[in-house]
């Protein structure tokens, strides 16, 4: 009655325990020297320089780089890191995204490193941008700025001048884009591009030049502000270019340096980690010149770039902090994080080796450098630092994609303030 | 005669208009960064044939991390495949053939929980897969695709058409539950066999938002996902995503081109006609 | 005793589906219930953070984006699956092949058929291409709030139509020839004999990929996560989009369990819909 075929059974049974076990143990790998995960969203070759660096000086400590995509990164950290997966040690932090992190637990204190981090970046801004609630959360790394980048061949093919290189020849939006249609009727096929377009990061400088602020208000800069008249003629003028056919729509943020570098845009709001990419295309006649601000209004770039964090819950933190404090606090480390993605370093000595570097291209496409320091010493206005600054920066981005495709701005802006003042407060 | 020329003719239209799309990204894979987007429009004799082929794409392809990405999609479906066929053949089977009390209304629990939609219940499966330290593992990737319903079903479906005279006729001879499942049902089951596997197979090589989030490590990384992130900093590399394209859609085209012939049992059909 | 022992056995054989249903539906959708009851800002249990999305006009809006997609892309792809099905229902030469490219489209991954898609619908891609020649202007597909959401429709129609037409014609090619002769000898035309014979004989097979097709549409995520990240403005913010920007994008889980038990509570109540409306008196599950 109970004849079962105990043989059969067993070896399938064991199949399939074998396989399901397989599938386990087939990922596990173990390692002599310690590993520390890092992630960015660079490229692995921007910071080949100062790994192999430490490498070399630290042989029992193995650093390896993953890439992870812009637009994937918050992504990354809400799922790995907020769920306390230990197997990231090290993550690159965008300066405003800081508070929110560390709000919801997701870097490693650092303030017994305070005195160290202050003296290397001399700048109480910058320090500021890696704080939060009195204490500092991450190692900074880069600052960043913006340059105008002209193609001389393009301008001279419409008889229009290249703009000068000091701030006092700085031009207006309203001159940039009155040359911008000259130089499409010359041949260009479009006369004005943002590198990062649809981003805050980007398009903040020009409401905060019309003198529309940042969009946030209140204690803890919860409060969206977005439907004042300065807000809404900005973003029509936002509006107004991609309808004007002047920029161009559906192009997406990982698209536009390939445009100027094919010799299709006249004028080009980007940062200056593109001089590395430019500079290697042979037939592209460039120069740089200050970022335009509006006539009746101030001039203003972005700043504020990557900083190193510490994940709270890392396996290897010893080895983590090591690796992050030569590529943040040490010269050489530091300078070499710029040397193959050229962003200003907030580390004051290596930023010395870093102007250097960057004033040798003065000769071939402008005071790059001077540009950039000016700017940063005078005109940076940073990105709201806000615990509400993720969700904020999501909402704002997506009405900045809606606004560029042709929906109505004044309904947009509504919509979105309407949205954010219930969003926010979550966020608390 | 004529209606089955127009009819083969429709047919055949109809085969290439959904090759087309495949067929462009083959020869985009096989062309110059530069010239991929330079022969659409206007249409010439160069849109869907390639003017200067070159390997460049492919080379570089293989030699970054796409192939772990194509590995860990191709293990992790062949083992959802088989253990998914075996865990829904036994449900399917206990569903049909033993006569339990209750027997029913388990079936009805089983189907309408595995009609909770999977994606939808990602985010929290995630939490708990996390607390398991399951992220970033084959055993992670796998799980979710070795519960299916429909292939459950799909078996109950099969079996209950076997008649019954076969398993009487063993049970008299002595035979246990499981040698009347091994030796009897599952000989007979090609048809339902191979129309599960498909359906387990299409679930598993088409995930997206679960390996995404459960496994962006680049070990464990599926393919689907790694095409999707072939954009680098300094712009979306069209032919590096056309070449993974391409040999992303081999594989199941082989197995799908080897398999097509049996996808010829129908859901409702049962195991007595074939 | 004997019934004792079935019982076991009948357990043994149902346990890994048993265990798979509970870990990997049942527990997961109490913790989405749970979650969605806890609002931050507020101790304890709460409705809030139903309120809050059910007030929140993008969500609604998620709501009806996802409701109209639904009323149109699944007869849509059901009647196109059904045709070609009807179609490919007959001995030409090399009909395995035809089948089988069509088919071909559902087994590569939806992230590299709308990546690639999304290239071909480009203004300066082969669609665009093709319409200029023919004199129609550049349309904007993706970017175009009217067209967005037909695009989408476009792409995952290429993509799932071949798999629900492969089991439509399983489903044919067992309609006994017989009842075909039986109803032309009574002088049927062919528009009766489908109507009279085949789609009663489908009805079964037809349910099956009414129900599973319907899930799969509620589902779409990839297509609208690569291409449009929901936009412009709001038209292509299906309902997975939309709890996944909320919980790993904007940073508010809770509010994206909330949406996920209102999607799973939507879905079953279409799926139990469509079955109770689809059975036949005649017909017993069992």
């Amino acid at each position: 009655m109970s004849g079962y075929n105990l043989g059969t059974r067993s070896i399938t049974t064991i199949a399939v325990s074998v396989l399901i076990g397989m599938a386990g143990a087939a990922g596990s790998a173990s390692a002599a020297t310690t590993t520390v995960n890092f992630i960015s969203a660079q490229n692995d070759d921007v910071f080949e320089p100062v790994i192999a660096a430490f490498e070399a000086a630290n042989p029992d400590i193995d650093v390896v780089h993953q890439t992870v995509p812009f637009d994937d990164l918050n992504t990354a950290v809400e799922t790995r890191i907020g769920a306390g997966d230990g197997s990231i040690d090290v993550y690159a932090a965008d300066t405003p995204r800081i508070p929110a992190f560390a709000a919801k637990g997701y870097l490693e204190n650092l303030d017994d490193a305070r005195a160290r981090i202050e003296t290397v970046a001399d700048n109480a801004v910058e320090v500021d941008l890696v704080s939060h609630d009195g204490s500092i959360w991450a190692y900074p790394m880069w600052t960043s700025t913006q340059l105008f980048y002209f193609n001389r061949d393009l301008l001279e093919q419409a008889g229009i001048d290249a703009p000068g290189g000091t701030p006092e020849e700085r031009l207006s939006w309203e001159t940039v884009v009155e040359n911008a249609a000259k130089a499409q009727q010359g041949g260009a096929t479009w006369g004005l591009m943002f590198q990062q377009v649809d981003r805050y990061y980007q398009l903040q400088p020009l409401f905060e030049s019309a003198g529309a602020g940042s969009g946030l208000v209140g204690d803890d800069l919860l409060t969206p502000e977005l439907t004042g008249d300065a807000w809404v003629r900005t973003a029509q003028w936002y509006a107004d270019l991609h309808e004007d056919g002047i920029a161009p729509r559906g192009i997406s943020p990982s698209q536009t340096d390939d445009l100027f570098a094919q010799g299709e845009v006249a004028y080009f709001v980007g940062g200056p980690w593109a001089i590395g990419r430019f500079n290697g295309i042979e037939d592209l006649n460039y120069g740089v010149a200050p970022h335009p601000y509006f006539a009746d209004g101030e001039p203003v770039s972005p700043t504020g770039a990557w900083a190193l964090g510490i994940n709270p819950s890392a396996d290897n933190k010893e080895a983590a902090r090591r690796f992050v404090e030569f590529a943040t606090l040490t010269r050489e480390g530091a300078f070499l994080t710029t040397k193959n993605f050229p962003l200003p370093p907030v580390n004051q000595e290596a930023f010395a080796d870093y102007s250097e570097a960057i004033a040798a291209f003065t000769p071939t496409i402008g005071p790059a450098i001077d540009i950039m320091s000016h700017e940063i010493a005078r005109t940076a206005v940073a990105r709201p630092r806000t615990t509400g600054f993720v969700a904020y920066e999501t909402e704002m981005n997506r009405i900045f994609s809606d606004i560029r495709n042709g929906a109505d701005v004044t309904e947009s802006l509504e919509q979105a303030q309407a949205r954010l003042a219930r969003m926010l407060p979550r966020q608390r | 005669m004529s209606r089955r020329i127009l009819r083969t003719g429709v047919a055949v239209f109809c085969a290439l208009a959904f090759l087309l799309p495949l067929w462009w990204v083959t020869i985009s894979a096989i062309r110059p960064e530069a010239s991929i987007f330079a022969h659409l429009s206007p249409p010439g004799r160069w849109t869907l044939w390639p003017r200067e082929p070159t390997l460049v794409h492919v080379l570089e392809l293989w030699q970054g991390p796409f192939a772990r990405a194509i590995f860990n999609t191709v293990y992790i479906t062949a083992v959802t495949v088989v253990a998914g066929l075996v865990i829904s053949a036994m449900a399917g089977f206990a569903l049909s053939v033993i006569r339990f009390r209750g027997r029913e209304a388990v079936f009805v629990v089983m189907v309408i929980s595995f009609l909770i939609p999977f994606d939808a219940i990602a985010l929290p499966l995630f939490g708990i897969m996390r607390d398991l330290r399951l992220q970033n593992t084959y055993t992670g990737l796998i799980l979710p695709g070795i519960g299916n319903g429909l292939a459950v079903f799909l078996f109950r479906q099969f079996f209950l058409g076997i008649p019954k005279d076969l398993r009487e006729a063993a049970q008299i001879d002595g035979m246990g539950w499981f040698g009347i499942f091994w030796r009897i049902y599952l000989p007979l089951s090609r048809p339902a066999i191979i129309s599960a596997g498909l359906i387990l197979f299409v679930f598993q090589w088409q995930a997206y938002l679960w390996p995404l989030i459960i496994a962006p490590d680049p070990d464990y990384k599926v393919a689907a996902v790694a095409i999707a992130q072939f954009s680098d900093f300094y712009g979306v590399r069209y032919g590096l995503i056309f070449a993974a394209a391409f040999f992303i859609s081999l594989i199941p085209m082989v197995v799908l081109t080897a398999f097509q012939r049996y996808f010829s049992t129908s859901v409702a059909s049962s195991g007595g006609k074939g | 005793m004997m019934l004792h022992r079935t019982t076991l056995v009948a357990v043994a054989f149902l346990l890994p589906a048993l265990v798979a249903v509970a870990v990997l539906r049942l527990w997961p959708a109490a913790v989405a219930v749970s979650l969605s009851l806890d609002a931050p800002g507020v101790d304890g249990p709460s409705l809030e953070n139903y309120r809050y999305i059910f007030g929140d006009p993008l969500f609604l809006k998620s709501l009806t984006v996802t409701a109209a997609y639904s009323l149109i892309v699944n007869p849509l792809q059901i009647a196109i699956a059904l045709l070609l099905a009807l179609l490919m229902n007959a001995a030409i030469p090399l009909i395995g092949l035809w089948r089988t490219l069509i088919l071909l489209p559902v087994a590569i991954p939806q992230s590299v058929s709308a990546v690639v898609w999304g290239v071909g619908l480009r203004p300066d891609g082969p669609i665009n291409g093709v319409l200029n020649t023919f004199g129609f202007e550049t349309q904007r597909f993706l970017t175009s709030p009217d067209q967005a959401l037909a695009s989408i429709i476009l792409i995952v129609s290429w993509i799932g139509v071949g798999y629900w037409m492969t089991f439509l014609l399983a489903g044919l090619q067992e309609i006994p020839k017989a009842l075909y002769e039986a109803i032309r000898i009574d002088g049927a035309n062919r528009w009766q004999a489908f109507r009279f014979v085949t789609l009663p004989q489908l009805r079964r097979t037809l349910t099956f990929v009414l129900v599973a097709n319907t899930v799969a549409n509620f589902l779409i995520f990839a297509p609208v996560q690569i291409l449009t990240q929901g936009g412009p403005q709001g038209s292509t913010n299906l309902i997975m989009n939309e709890i996944y920007t909320r919980a790993f994008v904007s940073g508010d889980p809770s509010s994206a369990a909330a949406a996920t038990v209102v999607l799973v509570i939507l879905v079953l109540s279409v799926v139990i819909l469509q079955f109770s409306l689809m059975r036949a008196p005649e017909d017993n599950l069992a």
